[in-house]
């Protein structure tokens, strides 16, 4: 959030656990559609390619989130 | 709920003063209130009224306004009004106004990592340790059943600090609260020193203290884990503990923690009729409690050697971690009455005790 305040594209990754905890504190540190990349919870059972497939999908929604919602509209 | 949200006016709001209601003159309706707005922990509250809030103001020289800290992970300002609010909810005598106050200020020191404590899956709850001549003026209890119930300041100071937590903080169940399981010590988890019959210098002094100084230590606890013993022998009773303080899945052995153990005032006897100080008590249990690394799940020797890393090299599973880097980090507090019973206090890892002054207003 300190990097977003300085007009630079920044996000916030977390699992589905804490989307909760993420968009609540990003509310109270004043930054409420400050964009969050969730990834499903947990990671623990899952195969090394499941997790790779996770990843690969995270980074698509990350460059969705930072380009739908580039530094300049903020 | 909507009935209730009639019953009730806001007249003033701002981040230092607290928004003044106006509730039914009912302990009913009052309770329901807070139950619904999840403002208590679940237990009935005592209402804060303007009277009572004074009352409790009325012991501390600081301004109601002031901000005495910001509580992660909402980072709500508690200002000096809001704590005396949240101690009147707890059931504190008016006079337990500077603990409490000085507990919020331990809790908000970065090294004590409020964030990871309030939001984590782990039951991290924060432990009050009192010290100093405040606690026989208050009745803190430092001896028999110092943990359990009964001790008025010791249940209502922690419950205090609780509410504080969740209604500043804003780390409710659920929300941003995110304990696993949680633990009983999260409703409330404070007690004393039993310093007279400490026979080492009490947690204060060793923390930097005057004697004469009253102080609150806050500690991230996971829990308490009893440990009854009926040798006499040191060695042999350093031996068990040690040996209880080793378990593989402990945040302490995989970030190199601060483990604290309430040692009973007749196992303290025996140590120091042992001719053991403090100190060495701390460096035999380091060494004692050295764990090998293989003792751990794979995954969790991984998330060692990403949290220790720079500490200890490269860890396998012959190395053998310490509970804490250094023997002093095993924090030692005596207390409790008589009774062949110590108590392992296994704690949260990323973080580390804060003590703070008390400053009482007479």
């Amino acid at each position: 959030m300190e990097v977003a305040k300085r007009g630079r594209a920044a996000l916030t990754i977390c699992s589905t656990a804490f989307t909760t905890l993420g968009r609540a504190q990003a509310s109270a540190l004043g930054d409420p559609a400050l964009p969050i990349a969730v990834v499903a919870h947990p990671f623990g059972l899952r195969s090394r390619e499941e997790v790779r497939e996770m990843a690969r999908q995270c980074v698509t929604d990350i460059v969705a989130l930072i380009t739908g919602r580039g530094c300049d509209e903020r | 709920m909507s009935d209730d949200r009639e019953l009730v006016r806001q007249r003033a709001r701002s981040e230092e003063h607290a928004a003044l209601f106006e509730a039914p003159d009912d302990i009913d309706a009052i309770n329901r209130l807070y139950r619904d707005r999840g403002w208590s922990d679940g237990l009935p509250v005592v209402p804060p009224t303007v009277e009572r809030v004074e009352r409790m103001l009325a012991h501390t020289r600081r301004a109601p306004g002031e901000i005495v800290a910001r509580i992660a992970p909402g980072f709500g300002a508690a200002s000096v009004e809001h704590i005396a609010i949240n101690a009147v909810l707890a059931g504190c005598d008016p006079e337990y106004l500077p603990v409490v106050i000085a507990a919020v200020e331990a809790a908000a020191a970065p090294e004590f990592n409020l964030q990871g404590i309030q939001a984590t899956t782990n039951p991290a709850a924060v432990w009050i340790v009192v010290n100093g001549p405040v606690a026989g003026r208050l009745g803190v209890n430092g001896g028999i059943n110092c943990l359990g119930q009964g001790a008025w300041a010791n249940a209502t100071i922690g419950r205090a600090l609780r509410l504080i937590l969740q209604n500043v903080g804003g780390a409710l169940p659920g929300g941003m609260d995110r304990a696993t399981q949680g633990q009983p010590g999260k409703y409330t988890f404070c007690c004393a020193e039993n310093e007279e019959a400490n026979p080492w210098e009490p947690l204060h002094v060793e923390r930097g203290y005057r004697r004469d100084c009253s102080t609150v230590t806050v500690v991230g606890a996971e829990g308490t884990l009893n440990m009854n013993t009926h040798t006499k022998d040191p060695g042999e009773l350093l031996r068990v503990v040690a040996e209880t303080m080793v378990h593989p899945p402990s945040n302490e052995y995989c970030h190199g923690g601060e483990p604290w153990l309430v040692i009973s005032p007749e196992h303290a006897d025996i140590l120091k009729a042992g001719g053991l100080t403090k100190a060495e008590v701390k460096r035999r249990l380091w060494e004692q409690s050295r764990m090998p690394a293989r003792r751990m799940t794979a995954r969790d020797l991984l998330r060692a050697q990403a949290s220790r890393g720079k500490e200890l090299g490269e860890i396998g599973p012959d190395t053998l971690l310490s509970i804490s880097r250094r023997p002093e980090d095993i924090c030692i507090v005596v207390a409790g009455g008589p009774g062949t019973h110590s108590v392992y206090v296994p704690c949260f890892g990323n973080s580390r005790a804060v003590t703070h002054e008390i400053a009482e207003s007479d």
